[in-house]
């Protein structure tokens, strides 16, 4: 097991209280045990990390530019287009300068939170836990929210989302509801679970592969000890698939936000 | 990418027809629940998913 | 009954399993059609997506009773 352990990457040390995994595969072990903080535990840890590599990632980059540009620079050029021109212009349109610091920020911290998951210190990717995803919705929410108020005055802004065109007035008693249900509360909750489904899921089938596969090559039969093998070799492209399923859901996270806030700005429908 | 706008309005769409069924199927529940009958939830249903029919045909019908 | 002929476990379930059949079929040729004519004409794309979402919602309205009831009917 111990040389196994090397080549195989693995989350923790126990044995037997793994399988099946579950829920509890994900609990968080707080940092410092002995002391009464127990809110201090390895997802924030993580989530802290990220802020600042993503800080110090576009401080570093966008030091001493030059009007040609060295490869340093055009790497990280080359990011920000995709972000300002694939995202912003195409959604957002002639305002898209004042959301861009925003959605660069929103995208490269989405990314480095889920890439943790595949990275050998950290094996989760942080918003396998529901709060982050929940915390991120909310702050979108408040976004577009905002900017709608802000442009349109309260009324304005509530008339404009809940109030569609040409329904003779009797039918609104029954299309309000629900435009305020559809609205306010299934955007934020499906932008939240969205995100948490996939990279939950995501790790929960990499665990059942890995964890899987260790527990069949422990076996003694030969016939099992092949499908380990196999398990750990399939855990591999699994990996692969992970971490494009991580950039995606940034990506699609990023271009819904640009697009509510858009819907939020248009003029009518 | 042009997908921006194509997503958001299949979303929209989604959404609507989901919170049409969940809305009106509570309140039909609530009303089950008050009047102890056992058909007012089935009615909510169907009638929630026709407001939400209605609501994306006004929204997003008739070029 | 022969105990071969029994189906025991969740109705509800095969009956939404046999009635997802129809609107996945009936959403895959809304969409086949907006993509075949959007070829065809590509200044025809906004008129045709508008009528694709209403078609999209009505076939899509009997998948969501579907399940709808299939959980909420013991």
């Amino acid at each position: 097991m111990g040389l196994l352990g090397l080549i195989i990457p693995m989350e923790g040390g126990e044995e037997g209280s793994h399988w099946p995994p579950g829920v509890h595969s994900f609990d968080p072990k707080p940092l410092f045990p002995d002391a009464g903080i127990d809110w201090l535990n390895t997802y924030l840890l993580q989530a802290v990390i990220a802020t600042i590599l993503v800080i110090v990632l576009w401080l570093w980059v966008s030091k001493h530019q030059k009007v040609v540009p060295g490869f340093k620079q055009w790497c990280g050029e080359q990011l920000y287009n995709v972000v300002r021109n694939g995202i912003g212009r195409d959604a957002l349109g002639p305002d898209y300068q004042k959301f861009t610091p925003y959605l660069l920020a929103l995208f490269s911290f989405i990314l480095v939170n889920n890439l943790f998951g595949q990275f050998f210190l950290s094996m989760f990717p942080t918003f396998s836990r529901v709060g982050y995803a929940y915390a991120l919705a909310l702050l979108t929410w408040l976004l577009y929210n905002g900017v709608g108020i802000a442009k349109h005055g309260l009324g304005g802004y509530l008339k404009m989302m809940t109030m569609p065109k040409g329904v003779p007035w009797p039918l609104y008693i029954i299309i309000i509801p629900l435009e305020i249900l559809s609205n306010f509360i299934v955007r934020p909750v499906t932008l939240a679970l969205r995100l948490f489904a996939n990279l939950f899921a995501g790790h929960l089938v990499v665990i059942v592969f890995v964890v899987g596969g260790t527990l069949l090559l422990e076996q003694s039969s030969f016939l099992y000890k092949i499908a380990g093998g196999a398990s750990l070799l399939m855990a591999y492209p699994i990996f692969a698939l992970e971490i494009f399923v991580g950039v995606l859901q940034a990506y699609i996270f990023t271009v819904l936000t640009a697009q509510y806030v858009a819907s939020s700005l248009a003029d009518d429908h | 990418m042009e997908g921006g706008e194509g997503i958001d309005q299949g979303l929209r769409v989604l959404s609507y027809l989901l919170s049409g069924p969940l809305l009106y199927g509570f309140l039909g529940w609530l009303l089950d629940q008050w009047l102890h009958t056992s058909y007012w939830m089935v009615l909510g249903i169907v009638f929630g998913m026709a407001a939400g029919v209605y609501l994306v045909i006004r929204r997003f019908g008739r070029p | 009954m022969l105990p071969i002929m029994e189906i025991s476990g969740s109705l509800n379930m095969i009956g939404y399993g046999l009635a997802t059949i129809g609107p996945g079929i009936g959403v895959a040729m809304v969409f086949a059609a907006v993509i075949n004519g959007t070829a065809r004409q590509p200044e025809a794309r906004g008129a045709l997506m508008s009528t694709a979402w209403i078609g999209f919602a009505v076939v899509e309205a009997l998948a969501i009773i579907g399940i709808a009831l299939a959980f909420a009917i013991q």
